[in-house]
């Protein structure tokens, strides 16, 4: 059961998909931020952790672009197949270290890269198979 | 980051073995009942019926776990490393998918996988 070719609109909707994913993330990273220096001790520690993130704007942030991504990618998702969407969506996977290098001044080498690029071929691989794999429904 | 590489590798591992579990209890939820959902009203059952499933509470708890781990692991990280690290749950997929669910895992997915292991260990022998 194959659905409708990638169109530019859904092409954008992708990308859309890919910057909300990297600012959840973003905004994630920004939240834990808070508290670098937390150990834990046990369990109950928890709440003591994820207290500051709570009543931090920037958790709240990234619940939203949870939400937004999951809206568009379900959208994406009911027009094209999985195996199509994953690959496009996986820009995220480079997206997301140019946001932490850029905006969060992380230092990345030529083997990480190189990491992401083996991790994004094997991300292209495991999505490809789905298409072929899957059961008909007709 | 330079240091405690593998701990937060570890960390990252189970968030993604949480939200794996979290998955597998969705999946098998929704195999139990009748996919057949082809207007908003029998989606809005489906909802419905899904939301009276302890299952699926249980995995909301899992998905819960499974963030709190996340932001504690990104508390230690870059993140960079972390999102790329954290593609290790397509691993756990393929291997509880053909465990638990009896799954057919195709030959290509078993070579994306691999590939995704030689990234994750490039990137934690960068970072460490």
């Amino acid at each position: 059961m194959s659905k409708r070719r990638v169109t530019l609109k859904i092409l954008l909707f992708l990308v859309a998909t890919d910057i909300f994913e990297t600012l959840t993330q973003f905004f994630f990273k920004k939240s834990a931020m808070l508290q670098s220096s937390f150990t834990f001790k046990n369990l109950g520690d928890t709440i003591a952790f994820m207290k500051p993130l709570v009543f931090s704007p920037y958790l709240w942030l990234g619940f939203i672009f949870v939400f937004l991504t999951f809206v568009l990618w379900s959208t994406v998702l009911s027009k094209i197949d999985l195996s199509v969407a994953v690959p496009i969506a996986s820009f995220s996977y480079i997206l997301v270290p140019l946001v932490s290098i850029y905006f969060l001044h992380e230092v990345m080498t030529f083997l990480d890269w190189t990491g992401i690029f083996f991790i994004l071929v094997g991300v292209v691989f495991v999505s490809m198979s789905s298409g072929k794999s899957k059961v008909s429904t007709q | 980051m330079k240091a405690n590489v593998l701990f937060i590798i570890f960390l990252i591992f189970l968030t993604s073995v949480f939200d794996t579990v979290n998955q597998l209890l969705l999946k098998t939820s929704i195999n139990s009942l009748e996919s057949n959902v082809n207007s908003i009203k029998k989606a809005f059952y489906f909802i419905a019926k899904l939301l009276f499933m302890p299952k699926i509470w249980l995995g909301f708890l899992f998905c819960c776990a499974s963030l709190i781990v996340w932001l504690f692991a990104l508390s230690k990280a870059d993140l960079n490393f972390a999102f790329s690290a954290d593609s290790m749950h397509y691993i756990l997929i393929a291997l509880t998918s053909r465990i638990f669910l009896k799954e057919k895992v195709g030959l290509w997915r078993w070579v994306g996988t691999f590939f995704i292991v030689i990234g994750i260990i490039l990137l934690t022998y960068s970072n460490a």
